[in-house]
């Protein structure tokens, strides 16, 4: 039967051009580019091959900048068929993030919702299972295959030393790792395609934002020694000396 | 007075020619009707006719195997003065008062050459038979034995009874047969048949003419035998090699034919459709000889690619498909017409080829292997999505950062910070003469950023005024182009051909291969008009010129140099005495190593194989640093980074690392300016 899933996209500042303020300290992403998140590819390919398998849509939601509309026209290059951008994305704040995606969520008819299992600027992990709880659905975590029948879903999930079955009714919020495929090369007719379509996007509501409090995400500051050992054994010897005083 | 003898043999003529022609009209209209690529031909009838008369007339290309290529020169024109002889047999077998050369001297020569060529030509099938079947030379073992054997039984069939028929005719045994040929051509023209002649006691009386008919009749039934089976064979290559010669894109390696995204609805080669008209006549003129195979570096080391498979593979499949798809419509066409990728072709010996064109260049009816595996390569690509996880990471690479690896782009001119120059993306300032094109290897990898340096202290010693792009220098897109991904490398293209008109760059220099190549034949295609120069040439110049002036060092005495030829600077740029006339200026003790100039073996890298794991077989690399090692080669100079990455490596990896050097030639000439 075919069914309707959503893909959580997340887009980034590269994280290779990312640099610091070298006197604040402050990270600066206002000129950084962006780029999909890694895990959203692979969110996106598992949707994509649920949707080859079973038939049915896939939507993509992104909640960021304005500027992410590239990227959502990469997810319908990758075989996302409809997408919105909601813009107003303020920083890392899964609870916030997950209240504006829920808001939208909510007045949609779906399945299923993918999303990567945590996203590499923050590394939270939270934010399926705050949609999760938001919801009212189950989760299903760091999915390697996904199955579904009828109304139940059936996944493969990768603990740190094993595996596991789980087993629930749809709809459900089901997270997926790098492990679970290897995202498509979308096809150049699909690319060109994907370029003619329209991209919408909206405000999120609500425009606060609640939650959680960002402390601090000042770069650490490093002094290098600038210790020179011209004899290679000297060097080692004083390298394993410093490595032995930071774990101790 | 009409003979059953003259009618019989005009019935048999007619029936083989309508076979011949038939077959041909067959295959040719497959060609005509089949394929949807369209291609561009751009060269002048009279180097047309200049490439004819060298790799036809005097079959040039197939000295590159030396004792291969006499054996098939010989049997060539032995056909060539045989065809005389054919041509009169027939004329006067059907009408035996019709003089199709007109008696006298120059008939007599052409039948002086017959009668030497003859015997030339059964020498030359006993080589041909030892050499697949006694010496067993490799390349040909496994391929169409039995239509090698059949092809030369038929062959020396012709030449014995030629022979034999001399002989009776010498005997008298001819005279006043209808149809008889050569009667009253002096015995001097014919020292051949006259030396056999002489061996044998004179034949006379009926068994004589009996045995003569029965001689002619053998050789005429043989003769027509050829004729029809040539087209069904791989000695249709007697055709359609010619022609294909003479329309071939030139001796130089074509670029790869652009894809207009914006009115072309197929991408790539996925099934016989996507061909042009001249890879068909490719298909029918390969001959299955395996000189691409057996200078393939792939197949050298191991892997399953052979050229020649591939060639001879989508040939069976024209000849299978394309009569049911000639005659059907557009809809049914799509059933009749299977993908070409999967069977009979692997995507991993798609995958395996570094597109070094050796199998190109070795091949004497010039065939392009290449362009047909990149086709193919860019269906996988660009209408399935599919690639070498590595080289899907390549591209997603060259998409975020405009180089094949994750590098921030705006450190790509950290290199050159200290150095003094003038690096644009900083400066804007335009008032230079000649942009220096680093390539990302030697932006980016900490080996190759030194012979950026050379290249930068060779320039400032020139007093050359130059300038490099800094971080508005983007991968040339040579990566995704060889791989199949025209898109993106249309992409990069674009973006890099308007930053150079925005910098008014006139002239370039590049110290990589790939980069030289892609800016001056494949940017070319695209509209860019400027001069571009590889390093090698340049510095060629300014020693000539007497700008640089060089040393010898202490230490060349003790060293063993040998250069390794870049596939993209000789086979595809045919730059090959620069540097070595570099290397020679300084020392004399140089050794080339096997393989070299247009047959070098690559060093594995093009392709874009530097950024594909390669697993199957022996390394390439490490297969050209064994032939440095046998020549006792201490420096192995090169002229290009993939190769120094690829080569540099394999050093390593072997243990070479004290024995050998791999330098650039920048290096070489930077170390020993005055």
């Amino acid at each position: 039967m075919p069914y309707n899933i959503i893909v959580l996209i997340k887009v980034i500042p590269d994280l290779e051009q990312i640099k610091p303020n070298p006197t604040t300290g402050e990270i600066v992403t206002d000129r950084t580019p962006l780029r999909l998140e890694t895990l959203s590819e692979n969110a996106i390919e598992a949707a994509v091959q649920l949707k080859e398998k079973y038939g049915g849509k896939v939507f993509g939601l992104i909640f960021g900048k304005p500027e992410s509309a590239p990227m959502l026209k990469k997810a319908f290059a990758m075989g996302v068929d409809d997408g919105i951008v909601i813009t107003g994305y303020k920083g890392n704040n899964p609870v916030y993030t997950a209240e504006v995606l829920c808001g939208k969520i909510k007045g949609m008819q779906y399945d299923l919702i993918i999303a990567g299992n945590q996203s590499a600027d923050t590394y939270t992990g939270l934010l399926p299972g705050i949609i999760s709880g938001k919801l009212g659905i189950n989760l299903l975590g760091n999915a390697l295959t996904i199955a579904l029948e009828e109304r139940k879903i059936r996944v493969k999930s990768t603990l740190e030393k094993k595996i596991q079955n789980l087993n629930a009714t749809l709809p459900a919020v089901v997270s997926v790792t790098q492990e679970t495929n290897q995202p498509r090369l979308p096809p150049v007719m699909q690319i060109m395609a994907a370029g003619r379509k329209q991209i919408v996007t909206e405000a999120a509501q609500p425009q606060t934002m609640t939650g959680t409090l960002q402390i601090s995400n000042k770069a650490p500051r490093s002094e290098r020694k600038r210790q020179l050992y011209e004899k290679p054994e000297e060097g080692i010897a004083a390298v394993v000396r410093a490595i032995k005083e930071e774990i101790r | 007075m009409i003979y059953l003898s003259s009618v019989l043999l005009l019935i048999g003529l007619l029936v083989a020619v309508a076979s011949f022609l038939y077959t041909l009209y067959s295959l040719f209209w497959n060609a005509v009707k089949i394929p949807e690529k369209k291609i561009r031909m751009k060269i002048s009838l009279p180097r047309r006719i200049y490439i004819l008369i060298r790799n036809v007339a005097l079959q040039g290309k197939l000295f590159k195997d030396l004792s291969g290529g006499i054996m098939h020169a010989l049997m060539f024109w032995g056909f060539v003065a045989f065809a005389g002889y054919s041509a009169t047999f027939f004329a006067r077998g059907i009408d035996p008062s019709y003089e199709l050369i007109s008696p006298g001297l120059f008939k007599d020569v052409i039948f002086l050459t017959v009668d030497i060529f003859a015997i030339v030509v059964i020498v030359d099938v006993i080589y041909a038979v030892s050499r697949r079947w006694i010496l067993k030379i490799p390349r040909y073992q496994g391929y169409n034995g039995f239509e090698a054997a059949f092809i030369l039984l038929l062959v020396s069939v012709l030449m014995v009874t030629y022979y034999a028929l001399g002989v009776l005719r010498m005997d008298g045994a001819s005279a006043g047969i209808p149809g008889a040929i050569m009667e009253g051509i002096p015995p001097a023209f014919t020292p051949v048949t006259g030396f056999f002649a002489s061996l044998f006691p004179a034949a006379s009386g009926s068994g004589a003419v009996d045995l003569y008919w029965v001689l002619y009749s053998i050789h005429a039934i043989d003769f027509l035998t050829f004729l029809v089976y040539i087209p069904t064979s791989k000695h249709l290559h007697l055709v359609a090699a010619p022609l294909n010669v003479l329309l071939s894109k030139d001796t130089k390696p074509a670029q790869l034919t652009p894809i207009d995204f914006e009115n072309q609805k197929r991408f790539g080669a996925s099934d016989i459709r996507d061909f042009s008209w001249k890879d068909y006549l490719d298909f029918y003129s390969c001959t299955e000889c395996g000189r691409c195979t057996y200078n393939c570096p792939a197949f050298l080391t191991g892997k399953t690619l052979s050229p020649r498979d591939i060639i001879w593979d989508l040939r069976e499949v024209v000849i299978a498909q394309g009569s049911k798809a000639r005659h059907s419509g557009i809809e049914e066409r799509d059933k009749i017409l299977t993908p070409v990728i999967g069977d009979p072709i692997s995507e991993e010996d798609l995958w395996s080829c570094t597109t070094c064109m050796a199998c190109v260049e070795q091949c004497p009816v010039m065939i392009d292997h290449v362009e047909k595996i990149v086709d193919m390569r860019r269906s996988l690509v660009l209408n399935q999505g599919k690639a070498p996880k590595e080289t899907i990471e390549t591209y997603t690479n060259m998409e975020n950062y405009g180089s094949p690896w994750v590098n921030d782009p705006s450190t790509r001119g950290d290199w050159a910070k200290d150095l003094g120059i003038n690096i644009l993306s900083e400066t804007q300032n335009d008032d230079f003469d000649i942009l220096y094109w680093v390539g990302c290897v030697a932006s980016y990898d900490r080996r190759n950023q030194d012979i950026a340096k050379s290249i930068v202290s060779i320039l400032k010693k020139a007093n050359v005024k130059f300038a490099i792009l800094g971080s508005e220098e983007k991968c040339t897109g040579d990566p995704a182009k060889r791989t199949g991904n025209e898109y993106l490398a249309q992409n990069l293209a674009t973006a890099n051909i308007e930053t150079l008109n925005r910098h008014k760059v006139h002239r370039v220099i590049t110290g990589c291969p790939h980069c030289f190549n892609s800016l001056k034949n494949d940017y070319k295609a695209m509209g860019l008009e400027m001069e571009v120069i590889h390093h090698t040439e340049f510095i060629n110049q300014l020693v000539s010129l007497g700008k640089l002036d060089l040393k010898s060092l202490e230490s060349d005495d003790k060293e063993k140099f040998t250069y390794h030829d870049s596939c993209y600077l000789g086979r595809y740029n045919k730059i090959y005495e620069e540097p070595r006339t570099i290397i020679k200026a300084v020392t004399d003790n140089y050794e080339e190593m096997e393989m070299n100039k247009s047959k070098a073996l690559c060093c594995g890298a093009g392709g874009g194989r530097l950024w594909m794991n390669e697993t199957v077989g022996t390394k390439i690399s490490h297969k050209r640093m064994e032939m440095a090692d046998k020549i006792n080669a201490t420096t192995v100079v090169t002229a290009c980074p993939y190769c120094m990455v690829m080569l540099d490596d394999a050093r390593r990896v072997m243990g070479k690392e004290e024995k050998m050097h791999i330098t650039d030639i920048a290096e070489f000439v930077a170390s020993r300016l005055n």
